[in-house]
């Protein structure tokens, strides 16, 4: 065993991460840094470079430029003792698919120091029940479910997942958010994950970083997201001549202000999807 | 590496069981012990042209030959894309050790399989045709170890071969042509004596034909040299042949093995899947 570096500095640190595919540019100086014990969200539309950021931070791909380091060494030169301490999820695994889950944890077991309980680990992502299917013959939720057993198996300090919950339903979304929370809070795993569900990041997340077009355009608190808006919302109303929907600072005011006969009156809040929608258009016109 | 080896022999075991669970699976490998009974069966009363012979018992030793080597040059590579394109390479790859318990895993199913087949075609072939099972220590030991040395030189080459294919289906095509080829000038059921000389060549450098008649060696009677057109059955140079393939997958195997994960990741794979879809969805209409 190798001894693992002192679990000081941030558990990833990206600094002007570049990636290039012949004469594009797909990551045009990525700036992040995840702090240990801390869940980061990173959004972004398709294409935007999510998977790519992930794949250099799991060593599978070899940045062009930049300084990376993750749990204090250099995916590109990293050890294979390094790569026991992530759990990976990769945006489509359909591997060992004729293994049966127990017996596929059970093997997998062999390659980790201190490892779960097979069994323990399928209950914790709730596939008790499929425990003797064959991996194949999962429902797409369920394989999921299995990739995300797969990566917390080995009791990793740092969770990566690439859209985990893509193909969930809503029982099973919520069962693994609770499951994320707890091995944040107990066990001190760091998380990143991506995903285009913004409830999930809002709820999931201490951190949100937008990632649009190679480049980190937003990095804040869910809180701060929505601030950042200030105290904006969005007034809607009917009237006679037909449907309003205006911007503003202050909605009391406005309201108030509205001729008494206006029907169908909602005030809505920013919500995280304001401050995304906007982030992301905005930044499309300026590139 | 002492952890690695053990996940390596429980892979092996895991991969066992699943073939033994599997009934289409198991078909395709007794499928071939049947065509032997069948093939052979029909002959058994023929002796072979210029020779006491029979022309079965050649066609039972031809089939233990060339069971190993399409084993080795078709399903090992086949096995390795597709395990390559559904991840399960990549997921070794994060594992401490995963490659070398993969390779490892891989080369014993592979030799278990190998055994169980050989065993099975002699067997059968012995039922068929009368042909006597090889009796002295001697037949025995060189059974052994022509199927030890063709099988690992095969398995590996064949595992070489796969890292390079483009997609399981079409790396079939790009594997059975040049295997086809060779498996015709080889004389694998019939020593071939009357060959051009540059395609005897190309026969003499590769395993199967060496592989054939070191089976030939073990399993016939010596009366079946006069066809051979040799003196003796040159088992010094069935051994180098073979050793020497050995020798060259040992090296090439774990490197290209290593090459191709190195440059796998879920990207790839959903590229190679995409791709695939969309060709399937052309073929489809
Ligand atoms: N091997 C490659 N060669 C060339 N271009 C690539 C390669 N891999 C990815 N790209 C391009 O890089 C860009 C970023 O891709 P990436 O997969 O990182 O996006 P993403 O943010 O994960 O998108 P999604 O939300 O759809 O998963 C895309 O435009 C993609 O086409
Ligand atoms: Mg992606």
């Amino acid at each position: 065993m190798t001894a693992s570096p002192a679990p000081t500095g941030p558990a990833v640190e990206i600094r002007d991460l570049r990636m290039r595919y012949g004469d594009r540019d797909v990551l045009r100086g990525v700036e992040l840094e995840i702090q240990r014990g801390e869940c980061l969200a990173l959004l972004g539309p398709n294409g935007a470079g999510k998977t790519t950021t992930i794949e250099v931070l799991e060593g599978f791909r070899h940045r062009s430029d930049g300084h990376v380091r993750v749990l204090g060494e250099d995916p590109a030169t990293a050890s294979e003792a390094w790569r026991a301490r992530l759990g990976i999820v990769i945006q489509q695994w359909r591997d060992h698919g004729r293994f049966r889950p127990l017996e596929l944890l059970e093997h997998l077991r062999r390659f980790y120091d201190d490892p779960r309980g097979a069994a323990e680990t399928l209950e914790l992502v709730g596939l008790g029940d499929q425990a003797t299917q064959p991996a194949g013959k999962l429902s797409g939720g369920q394989r999921r479910r299995l990739d995300v057993a797969m990566a917390i198996l080995g009791r990793p300090d740092l969770l990566l997942l690439d859209e985990p919950t893509g193909g969930f339903d809503p029982a099973a979304r919520h069962d693994f958010h609770e499951l994320l929370r707890r091995l944040v809070s107990e066990e001190e795993v760091t998380v990143l994950l991506t995903t285009h569900d913004l409830a999930e990041a809002e709820r999931l997340a201490d951190r949100i970083a937008i990632l649009v077009d190679g480049r980190v355009v937003r990095d804040a608190t869910a809180g701060e997201l929505a601030a950042s808006l200030g105290r904006e919302a969005e007034v809607r109303w009917r009237d006679e001549r037909g449907r309003h929907a205006v911007r503003t600072e202050d909605p009391n005011r406005f309201v108030r202000e509205l001729p008494i006969d206006v029907e169908d009156l909602e005030v809505r809040r920013a919500t995280l999807e304001d401050v995304y929608l906007r982030t992301v258009r905005e930044d499309e016109v300026t590139a | 590496m002492s952890g690695a080896l053990g996940a390596g022999v429980d892979r092996a075991r895991l991969e066992l069981r699943m073939l033994l669970r599997s009934p289409r699976e198991l078909w395709a490998q007794i499928l071939g012990m049947v065509v032997v009974v069948v093939v052979a069966g029909r002959l058994a009363d023929q002796a072979a042209p210029g020779g006491s012979v029979p022309m079965a018992w050649y066609v039972v030793s031809g089939f233990v030959a060339a069971s190993l080597f399409f084993a080795g040059m078709l399903n090992v590579p086949q096995m390795v894309v597709a395990e390559r394109d559904d991840g399960t390479v990549l997921r070794m790859r994060t594992l401490r050790g995963g490659l070398t318990a993969y390779l490892v895993g891989k080369l014993l199913f592979c030799a278990a399989v190998t055994v169980a087949t050989v065993v099975g075609t002699l067997i059968a072939g012995t039922l068929a045709t009368g042909m006597p099972l090889p009796s002295t220590v001697g037949d025995v030991a060189v059974l052994a170890w022509v199927v030890l040395l063709g099988f690992t030189a095969v398995t590996l080459l064949g595992a070489a071969i796969g890292t390079v294919l483009p997609n399981a289906r079409e790396g079939m095509m790009y594997a059975l042509l040049p295997a086809g080829v060779l498996f015709a000038i080889s004389g694998v059921m019939f020593p071939v004596t009357a060959m051009p000389a540059a395609v005897q060549a190309v026969a003499d450098a590769f395993p199967l034909k060496w592989m054939a008649q070191g089976i030939r060696a073990a399993l016939l009677p010596d009366a079946a040299l006069a066809r051979q057109g040799t003196d003796g059955w040159q088992l010094p140079v069935v051994a180098a042949v073979l050793a020497a393939w050995c020798a060259v997958g040992a090296l090439l195997a774990p490197l290209m093995l290593r090459r191709m994960a190195r440059r796998e990741s879920g990207s790839r794979l959903s590229a190679r899947r995409e791709a695939a879809e969309q060709k399937a969805a052309v073929v489809g209409r």
